[in-house]
């Protein structure tokens, strides 16, 4: 048994060599996007920042979905209306913390800093000594590594040796001291990638490298080409990562494969987001702040929407309310919902009739479809509403 | 070997008996005086039919019976020594025309002759006489298998007999408990019965259970299905694996603490509880048993406990409060299982109610005391703790030292 654990342990290393040793044709060659310039003042802004959490949106089903744990044990407790809706509101705070998005920062390069240089301990050893404050309490960004070279320069260390006796010292769960095989291999991060599991790379990602890292860039820009590619965007839809998905396209100009998804998901606010997140990256002279100012106060933010739906369950099943609630639930809109939509397909045609849309027909044609569906919606909803009476508010 | 020679022995100094015998018989003139042998040919041996004596090897006697002697009866078999055998061909091979063979083969006579002394065969009877003595196990296959051995409790015996068109489909049956039951009657004494309890369900929420005593034991099985299969019992089971909420329940002097489980959590329980949940098709559930665990018992409270059961909707009417689940599986998301109907303003019970101590009636399992070695009570033990007493809590205090450095 022992042995074979050993003969196990063996494999394993020999895979991890042999990972180490195709490094060079591994998905860590740079990336054909690339940030040019630093993004990091344009993304933790906080309008984008507003721009990129209402494109994210929060379904907290998705967010609270099931998940492995070591103790799946459940609590069932009775709980006073105030204490279920003070839970409400902590559940919506807890899933937004959740959503944070991981920074998108410039690549960081190595610069080489001597602190001194001592030629009379040349040759005193023929290793390097490294010499790691392990201080209780800092920052592993603020933790000195300083490196003694054999030729007796004293050094600060590089970024690799710093993030690797951080790891000795202090370790962060689930980062390994290897390349993960995932990320190694080509053909096993491209079987990931054609299994559509986007969300489990990008998370592995962000456990294993820091986001400045050029192979948290490099696997990232991957993982979101390939994501334009397979146009499965919903996938990463109320996780942390769509955020960053939408930031890549915007600054790279290709978001047109995702504005056609969040059109025919009738997700207009959601396009005209993206739209105005793209003119403000690349300065392009359209006013488009009225338009998000209205918008934004006939749409409900993301964290609201989700207290109210969580909220719902108080409503009295005899309200006067209901059939009206009832009519919404089954068109799914709402008179501020139409408005909004008018508002923002005029906005969205405004957008693809301009030359920084590519993708023209496609996303024409998907905005007259959707123009007619909401029509018909929109009489179906004043029909019901006539017929069972109920006032125009 | 030794057997042939001693044989040859005997035969020779027989022979020579004979031989002398003769000689006296023949020299002397004295009267002729038969001496008689005494051989006595009768005996049970040939006296009773095979089947009276292979009976005294392997039954009781009915008196003995009665007392509950010869529970290995059964495991001996009679054999049957005729069997491999036929006329004509014994230990030594002889031909008998007329026998075993033609008299006439062609133009040529058949006379008697010996042939070789046929050993294979002879060995041949011995092991099919040895494989007929013994007592074959029942094989039984795993998945069939009871709680023991080849028992019956924990066994399956298929679904209930139908009732004239009606058919039990989708329906199992477990033994719980096979005994012997005795009663005295007038006339016949000391009477044995076989009393099989068993309960019968199709795995989703319909099961009933129910007892039966025939004399023998498949009657009893058969009775007790058939029984259980006319008394089921509708069990409404939460999320279709589990049960609605934790519940205590009682018969006689047993106690049930049942307690309502997540998902993969399986069925921690007595073996009779666990058939029974299998049978109902609960998945998921803890129980604990306080004070007899009696069969009859444990199953009679356990349906009493089930069909006790409120929904989530009732209790919350019932306390006048909302009713909430968390799984740690979902990161502790809010999951509403049962508001109050009518929604005024809750009348504020100064006691806050604890939803498990509401479900289990205000009582709760009873933890018992490890039982300490026998050594805590020695003089050597008190000494061994006057002696640790000055290096209690030190190791608590150096890391309490060690991180009050760094504040």
């Amino acid at each position: 048994m022992h042995l074979l654990r050993s003969l196990r342990q063996l494999n394993g290393l020999q895979g991890v060599r042999q990972a180490i040793r195709q490094v060079s044709s591994a998905p860590t060659k740079p990336a054909a996007l690339q940030y040019e310039r630093d993004p990091q003042p344009l993304f933790t802004d906080a309008e984008t920042q507003r721009l990129l959490q209402s494109m994210t949106q929060l379904n907290l089903d998705k967010v609270y979905r099931k998940r492995t744990v070591p103790d799946n044990s459940s609590e069932t407790k009775f709980m006073s209306n105030e204490q279920l809706d003070n839970e409400f509101q902590d559940l919506v705070v807890r899933a937004q913390h959740m959503l944070q998005m991981p920074p998108i920062v410039q690549i960081k390069k190595d610069v080489e800093r001597v602190i001194a240089k001592d030629a009379a301990l040349k040759d005193f050893a023929n290793s390097k000594f490294v010499f790691t404050d392990i201080t209780f309490g800092r920052r592993q960004s603020e933790r000195k590594v300083i490196v003694r070279d054999t030729d007796g320069t004293l050094a600060y260390a590089t970024l690799d040796t710093t993030k690797r006796m951080n790891q000795l010292y202090f370790p962060l769960e689930g980062r390994q001291s290897y390349t993960p095989r995932m990320f190694a291999l080509e053909e096993l991060l491209a079987k990931c990638l054609a299994e559509h599991k986007y969300e489990f790379i990008l998370d592995r990602l962000l456990v294993q490298y820091e986001p400045h890292e050029p192979e948290f860039h490099n696997i990232s820009a991957r993982v979101f080409e390939h994501l334009n590619e397979s146009k499965q965007f919903d996938l990463l839809r109320s996780t942390r990562h769509f955020g960053p998905m939408a930031f890549f396209y915007a600054w790279h100009r290709c978001i047109d494969d995702l504005l056609y998804d969040m059109i025919r998901r009738d997700y207009l606010h959601n396009a005209v987001e993206l739209i105005a997140l793209s003119y403000k990256l690349h300065n392009i002279p359209v006013e488009y702040q009225a338009t998000l100012t209205e918008l934004g106060k006939l749409h409900p933010t993301p964290a609201e929407s989700a207290l109210t739906e969580l909220r719902s369950v108080f409503r009295r099943h005899d309200d006067k309310h209901n059939i009206e609630q009832e009519i919404h639930t089954a068109i799914g809109k709402k008179e501020p919902d139409f408005a909004a939509d008018e508002i923002s397909l005029k906005f969205i045609e405004q957008y693809i009739a301009s030359e920084h849309a590519l993708k023209k027909v496609q996303l024409e044609l998907a905005v007259q479809t959707l123009k007619e569906v909401n029509r018909e919606k929109l009489m179906l909803f004043q029909g019901l509403k006539k017929a069972h009476g109920v006032q125009a508010s | 070997m030794s057997q042939t020679l001693i044989r040859r022995l005997v035969n020779q100094a027989y022979s020579r008996n004979i031989f002398i015998y003769n000689q006296s018989l023949l020299s002397s003139n004295e009267p002729i005086l038969p001496s008689y042998i005494g051989l006595r040919n009768t005996s049970f041996f040939n006296k009773l039919p095979a089947e009276d004596i292979w009976r005294g090897v392997t039954a009781v006697s009915n008196a003995g019976k009665k007392r509950g002697r010869g529970k290995g009866s059964g495991k001996k078999v009679a054999k049957d020594l005729n069997k491999g055998q036929s006329i004509g061909f014994g230990k030594c091979g002889r031909i008998w025309p007329g026998l075993n063979s033609p008299i006439i083969r062609g133009n040529e006579l058949i006379s008697q002759q010996k042939l070789n002394e046929n050993l294979d065969r002879e060995n041949g009877i011995l092991k099919l006489r040895d494989s007929m003595g013994s007592f074959k196990l029942m094989k039984l296959n795993p998945i069939d298998r009871g709680w023991s051995g080849s028992k019956m409790p924990g066994r399956s015996i298929g679904p209930p007999d139908p009732v004239g068109d009606e058919e039990f489909v989708s329906f199992d049956t477990r033994v719980l408990e096979n005994k012997i039951v005795f009663i005295m009657k007038g006339n016949m004494g000391r009477k044995r019965r076989y009393s099989v309890l068993s309960v019968t369900g199709n795995g989703n929420g319909l099961a009933g259970f129910a007892t039966a005593k025939a004399p023998e034991v498949r009657t009893a099985l058969r009775k007790s299905k058939n029984r259980a299969g006319q008394k089921l019992i509708n069990i409404s089971l939460c999320e279709n694996r589990t049960i609605f909420h934790d519940f205590r329940t009682d018969f006689g002097k047993t106690k049930i603490f049942c307690f309502q489980k997540p998902d993969g959590y399986g069925l921690v329980c007595h073996r009779a509880i666990q058939t029974i949940c299998k049978v109902i098709g609960i998945k998921d559930l803890y129980a604990k048993i306080e004070g007899s665990t009696n069969i009859q018992n444990i199953a009679k409270a356990f349906f009493i406990g089930l069909m006790t059961q409120r929904s989530y909707q009732h209790i919350a009417n019932e306390t006048n409060s909302n009713i909430v689940q968390q799984q740690n599986t979902r990161n502790r998301f809010i999951d509403v299982k049962g508001m109050p109907c009518l929604n005024s303003t809750p009348t504020h019970n100064t006691q806050e109610i604890d939803y498990m101590h509401f479900t289990l009636g205000n009582q709760i399992v009873l933890q018992r005391k490890a039982t300490v070695p026998f050594y805590v009570y020695s003089k050597g033990h008190d000494l061994h703790q006057f002696k640790k007493e000055r290096f209690r809590n030190q190791a608590n205090v150096r890391l309490h030292k060690l991180v009050t450095v760094y504040d």
